[in-house]
């Protein structure tokens, strides 16, 4: 640190001075100073994130043709989307995906920070292996989890079918899309829960630990302690993940697509009518705006109402 | 809760432990395991192969291939006429090397790296001074925009790409390998840049004014201490962003899939893994041997910025 003073010390001084006789304010100079730093990322961010978004809503309200003139059709995308049954079968299974592997994701995010909490022997070790899932490209893990339930060859079938005879005969669970979306439920729960895990894990430790103590002194039971101080404790982190996580597998398309051709949800549906076959960019951008609608409905709704800001 | 007065609770406990590792991991082990099996030992659900099996990852990363396709006889005949010069040489075995069959993974690697090093390198030079000025500097519009910097979270990569496909095919930018590869080097520099300029923008405030302030009083100018004094006590966080935005360009396929759909030559390995699970050479232990080589890189990376990530510093500031 010393080292760092003296070579900043050492620095022509000439831009401070500079800076005094050209007639501006410290406040002035600071405030200019501050967009110039901002400015590259702001101006990156309209135009690659913002003018997306609007440029894709206006998109929704034209037959797109890629290499001519785009024809205006007014809402004829919104109520042929809307007329369209795959449409409400793509968002039915979207929500049951959403709401199973968030419930699924946060729940056992929650009981496994409750286990590393503790002391044991090795918990570093632990801990680090439990965000592997998280970390790793989905590319790399779906093979595998697609091999777990290989019909011929996996290891669920061998369990279920070879040992236990739950099953009457070797089904392709990926195979068929009514149990296509239970593995990636399950998937997404398995490459998901360490982020709850984490966010929580580390409310957790932040739990004053005379709570626990004077709690202890009143007689309370282990069962008590949990629902009475750590429950509260991280009640406000769980609604934080919960919103999170349906934003995020809301929009989740690789950890589905990559996993299992057999379920659309809403993501998968409109990659695949936007860029496949007909490619109608057009219903793809309404399709897109449909769904961030609903998006920002529920993000309202919850916060509104769940979480009561 | 866990004292050594009740053994049998312990013992649960630690089974409980155990449960959850093996569940975390598992399709890691299987995934090494099949990569090593051979094709006959696959129905076998045990752990660990009856005779190991590197040829998959030999042939991934194009070692002792050079002669694997090539006729016996072709080299014979090769063997004995030794008046052939050696371009001719290559010729003739380029003929029968180049089949189409060999699935280039170096490449797709090669191509992998270069994307995310740049792309996180530009993310995170440009957060460096966003996070500064929100942290440090005071003007009018800056709350606006910390708040509009976390509205990304709630775009998926859905909402961008049908307009930015539209926009990129319209300027011209697909048309050309050189273009697609910067329309895509930009997408992931952008994707990462609001979680970096969050994660940065917080990290930063961590480090108390008065160092900085001390140093302007010896004459340094802003950015001489944001080069001598922010950088230096903030270079782990740095690393941490980004290692996170290089992880984030790592395991992109979306994007990837649409725009390098027409250029093989630039796939990076999302793609290449998924085109090759689809193509004939659909094997397991490649697939296997081949999803733990992309995976490899960023389980490493991770492991040297986990202390951070665990400490807190990235909780809330992650998008996916």
């Amino acid at each position: 640190m010393q080292a760092q003073f003296k070579k900043a010390g050492k620095q022509p001084s000439g831009s401070s001075a500079a800076a005094l006789t050209d007639g501006r304010t410290r406040t002035q100079r600071e405030e200019l100073l501050g967009w110039a730093l901002v400015l590259p990322s702001v101006a990156i961010i309209l135009a690659l994130i913002l003018y997306p978004v609007l440029y894709n809503i206006y998109l929704s309200f034209f037959q797109v043709n890629l290499s001519g003139a785009s024809r205006f059709v007014g809402f004829l995308n919104h109520r042929e989307v809307l007329g369209d049954r795959e449409f409400w079968s793509a968002l039915l299974t979207t929500v049951m995906y959403v709401v199973f592997s968030t419930i699924g994701a946060t729940l056992l995010g929650l009981g496994v920070a409750l286990v590393m909490n503790e002391k044991f022997p090795l918990r570093g070790l632990v801990r680090s292996l439990i965000l592997l899932p998280y970390v790793a490209p989905v590319i790399s893990v779906v093979f595998s989890w697609q091999f777990f339930f290989d019909p011929v060859n996996g290891i669920f079938m061998d369990i279920f079918y070879d040992k236990l005879g739950w099953f009457s005969q070797r089904i392709n669970l990926i195979g068929s899309p009514a149990t296509a979306v239970w593995v990636a439920i399950i998937f997404s729960i398995w490459k998901n829960f360490p982020f709850a895990y984490l966010m929580i894990l580390s409310r957790l430790q932040a739990i004053d630990q005379n709570l626990y103590e004077a709690a202890e002194i009143d007689g309370a039971a282990g069962r008590h302690k949990f629902l009475y101080i750590t429950l509260p404790e991280v009640y406000f982190v769980v609604n934080a993940i919960i919103l999170l996580r349906v934003i995020w597998n809301f929009n989740k398309f690789e950890e589905v697509y990559l996993l299992t051709s057999n379920v659309k949800v809403l993501s998968v549906y409109t990659y695949l009518k936007a860029f496949t076959g007909a490619m109608d960019l057009g219903q793809g951008a309404t399709l897109a705006v449909l769904q961030f609608i609903l998006l920002i409905g529920f993000i309202l709704f919850y916060v509104k109402r769940v979480i009561k800001w | 809760m866990v004292t050594g007065k009740r053994p049998l609770r312990k013992i649960g406990f630690t089974l409980l432990v155990l449960a959850i590792v093996l569940f975390c991991i598992f399709p890691f082990l299987q995934m090494l395991s099949l990569s090593l099996k051979y094709q006959w030992d696959w129905g076998n659900p045990s752990l660990i192969p009856s005779r190991l099996n590197f040829d998959a990852y030999k042939e991934l990363l194009n070692i002792g291939q050079s002669l694997k396709n090539v006729p016996e006889s072709i080299i014979n005949l090769l063997d004995e006429s030794p008046d052939l010069t050696p371009a001719q040489r290559s010729a003739i075995l380029a003929k029968y090397q180049d089949t189409g069959d060999v699935f280039p993974f170096l490449k797709y690697f090669g191509n992998s790296l270069v994307l995310s090093l740049t792309a996180a390198l530009f993310s995170v030079i440009l957060a460096v001074f966003g996070a500064y000025s929100f942290s440090r500097l005071r003007y009018r519009g800056r709350a606006v925009i910390q708040r509009g910097v976390l509205m990304v979270y709630m775009f998926g990569g859905i909402l961008l790409l049908i307009p930015l496909y539209k926009v990129f095919v319209s300027i011209g930018l697909l048309s050309t390998p050189t273009g697609t590869f910067i329309g895509l080097l930009v997408i992931y520099m952008v994707q990462t840049l609001p979680v970096s300029l969050y994660m940065l923008g917080n990290y930063f405030r961590t480090i108390p004014f008065s160092i900085e302030e001390a140093a302007m009083i010896e004459g340094a100018s802003r950015f001489g201490t944001i080069w001598r004094i922010i950088i230096p006590l903030s270079i782990s966080a740095i690393a941490t962003v980004y290692i996170y935005s290089f992880m984030i360009a790592w395991n992109e396929y979306l994007f990837a899939s649409v725009f390098l759909k027409s250029y093989k030559d630039l796939y990076t390995l999302p793609i290449g893994l998924k085109t090759l699970f689809v193509s004939k050479n659909a094997i397991w232990d490649r697939i296997m041997a081949a999803s733990m080589l992309t995976a490899l890189p960023v389980m490493a990376l991770f492991m040297t910025i986990q202390k951070n990530l665990t400490g807190g510093m990235a909780a809330g500031g992650v998008k996916e």
